[in-house]
């Protein structure tokens, strides 16, 4: 398997825009990390060693205190290891717990002194963000809420491209009547106002559903309403695709319509398409961000820029590291991203050369 | 007497002009409208005509890549005309066509080795392992190396691309092969290696040519009849070297003094036609080359000339679609 040559020298342009490639880099590290953070950054032990044995609780059941020989209310709860280690460290036995580099997950809140509020950063105590109004590890919850924003982004990207490709495509591949109904649907379709649409969707379903339920219904609703602006690029690309005579001499041989349009058409449109991948990713990105601040996003508690931003700026003169973290990693994010896409863009853009850097 | 590999019997392809909001049939492009013409096995049908004369639109009618108005498309004595795609697909085999364009036929996307073996793959033909023989043994017979298989169409010269095409175009062993142009796009140079080839083709696997071009010079070579086609019909057919000896109707007189001649000595009287060809939406009544014909007179431009016999050169009849014996 040879890889085609005009590929290769497409990824080794990428390579060749430095801003673009090294932004790429990061960003894939930043999602390796966020990947495994729950070694990282979580408030559960590493490794715990009690009576001799090691036990890695990071990924498995949530334990009770009673396991490790805690007496009282704290057996009959949930573990909590920081307290386990001090608990093992006053015992001064062979018994020990590992913690993570951070030891804060993202749901816990820290009451100092009693009291849950939002703290300034603290070397001492691992909070090397602060923490939010209710006591929860900044850092811990802009990693977690990284991580779900794009998993959240990626999978609208995916399901957005899915439907706007295909539809797109058999919108230019038939043409005729099937091509200006879909364009009248579509027309209508994109007219239905989005936000509003969340807003009373998110008002009638039960409070019962689960967090992963909402989820999924957040999603579903956002790429309901977003693949239509791909459809126009994908159609007037299969138009011309079509159009060639290369597509005509695969009919000539027999080939099916399938076969038409998945070996000879949709490969030649890729170049068109994957340039906007990055785009739809900040997009998404943004939208998740600005439905969370306005809280019809993810629902709590779980760790959001947009639910972050909410309440920094609710706290802006008490508490303002809240909002400047939640800040400054977003825009962090996006940059990254819009970085890669501009890269992405100028690697596929046909010309040798242009007036764009 | 043998049935002829295809004969085309009035046909017409015709294409609705639509315009307004919604898109309602205001006219018709008469494309082809009209043709008989009849190719016997291992020989070769030239079509020459200016641009716009329907010849393309011919040729894609009989590959069946448009279907026809009217008309019937009879290969080997079997009507194509109306087949649909399922019925078709057996007789792709047969019945195959090379571009004008390969930088246009050829996608980009696939080695060389995967174009010319996807005809194979389509119709189910062999082993991988005797498909790549195959492919290797194709590109060697269109005068390219095996290893051509492994590298990229856009690697390729013009003339290396068109000898790809042909080499798909033959892969499935077919009888008739359209040729669209196929040189048209090639450096003069080029041409008469790739003219060379189909005639070598011809003669090694018996293959029979509709030869589709606007340029007389490169038709002469290879054909063994000649149809000049002017605004979607048949204006003159004959003998190849009858109809350039002695061509009889105007237009056919036009296009052969407009083949340059490499005697500087020679004094050409050279018959340069006025204007453009009329549009195939609304031709001229009566004859459609009334228009520019130096010869018109009042009964052109009401009644139309049959096609009818003047002569014969040998075993071929030689047809005119003029009202005078000029």
């Amino acid at each position: 398997m040879r890889l085609n040559p005009l590929t290769v020298r497409k990824l080794r342009r990428f390579r060749e825009i430095r801003r673009g490639y090294y932004s790429f880099i990061i960003l894939v590290v930043l999602l390796a990390i966020s990947a495994v953070s729950e070694l990282i950054i979580n408030d559960r032990a590493l490794a715990v060693r009690y009576q001799g044995e090691w036990s890695f609780p990071t990924y498995g059941p949530v334990e009770l205190g009673s396991v490790y020989g805690l007496e009282g209310s704290a057996g009959r709860t949930p573990v909590d290891y920081r307290e386990l280690q001090a608990h093992f460290e006053a015992q001064g036995g062979d018994d020990r717990v590992i913690m993570p580099l951070i030891p804060w997950g993202p749901y816990y809140n820290d009451a100092i002194g009693g009291i849950l509020r939002a703290e300034p950063p603290d070397f001492q105590r691992g909070h090397y963000l602060g923490t939010d109004t209710t006591g929860r590890d900044i850092l811990a919850r802009l990693v977690y809420g990284f991580r779900t924003a794009m998993l959240f982004a990626l999978a609208f990207t995916a399901l957005t491209y899915l439907i706007g490709v295909a539809i797109g495509c058999a919108m230019g591949y038939f043409g005729g009547l099937f091509d200006l109904l879909f364009q009248r649907i579509i027309e209508i379709w994109s007219n239905v106002p989005f936000l509003y649409m969340v807003i009373i969707i998110f008002s009638v379903i039960p409070a019962t559903f689960s967090v992963g339920a909402r989820v999924t219904i957040l999603l579903l609703i956002m790429v309901l309403f977003s693949w239509t602006g791909l459809t126009y690029y994908m159609r007037t690309a299969t138009y011309k695709e079509k159009a060639r005579d290369y597509a005509a001499a695969a009919q000539v041989l027999g080939a099916s319509t399938p076969r038409i349009i998945f070996r000879h058409i949709l490969p030649n449109t890729v170049a068109t398409m994957v340039t906007f991948v990055p785009f739809t990713v900040v997009g998404a990105i943004t939208a998740i961000t600005a439905l969370d601040f306005l809280g019809f996003g993810l629902p709590p508690p779980t760790p959001s820029i947009g639910e972050m931003l909410k309440q920094g700026t609710a706290n802006l003169t008490t508490a303002p590291w809240i909002v400047s973290s939640a800040f400054a990693a977003l825009v962090i994010i996006l940059l990254l991203v819009t970085f890669i896409g501009e890269a992405v863009r100028e690697a596929f853009d046909p010309r040798q050369f242009t007036l764009y850097k | 007497m043998t049935v002829p590999l295809l004969e085309l019997r009035d046909l017409a392809t015709h294409f609705p002009v639509r315009g307004g909001v919604l898109l309602r049939a205001r006219g018709t492009n008469r494309a082809v409208d009209g043709v008989s013409l009849t190719l016997d096995r291992g020989k070769t049908l030239g079509l020459v005509g200016e641009s716009g004369c329907g010849k393309s639109t011919l040729g894609k009618t009989v590959v069946r890549l448009l279907a026809p108005t009217s008309g019937q498309i009879l290969f080997e004595g079997q009507d194509i005309s109306k087949l649909s795609r399922r019925r078709l697909k057996p007789l792709r085999r047969e019945l195959q066509m090379v571009f004008q364009d390969p930088a246009e036929s050829l996608n980009s996307r696939h080695t060389v080795g995967n174009l010319i073996e996807e005809p194979l793959i389509i119709h189910r033909v062999g082993t991988a392992a005797e498909r790549l023989a195959r492919v290797h043994e194709l590109l060697e017979l269109v005068g390219l190396p095996a290893s051509a298989a492994e590298r990229f169409p856009f690697e390729f010269s013009g003339g290396q691309r068109q000898r790809i095409s042909i080499a798909r175009a033959i892969a499935l062993g077919p009888r008739l092969l359209v040729c669209d142009e196929p040189v048209s796009a090639l450096d003069v140079s080029i041409q008469s290696q790739i003219l060379n080839l189909l005639l070598h083709l011809q003669q090694e696997l018996g293959l029979g040519y509709l030869f589709i071009a606007h340029d007389l010079a490169v038709v002469r070579h290879v054909s063994d009849t000649i149809a000049v086609m002017y605004l979607g019909r048949i204006m003159e057919y004959a003998d190849a070297d009858g109809l350039l000896a002695r061509p009889r109707h105007p237009y056919t007189r036009a296009l052969i003094s407009a083949i340059p001649s490499p005697d500087p000595n020679r004094r050409s009287r050279r018959t340069v036609l006025e204007g453009d060809v009329p549009s195939p939406i609304d031709p001229p009544s009566g004859c459609p080359f009334h228009t520019r014909c130096p010869h018109a007179e009042a009964r052109c431009r009401s009644e139309r000339p049959a096609l009818r016999q003047v002569a014969r050169d040998g075993a071929t009849d030689h047809l005119v679609a003029c009202h005078f014996d000029l």
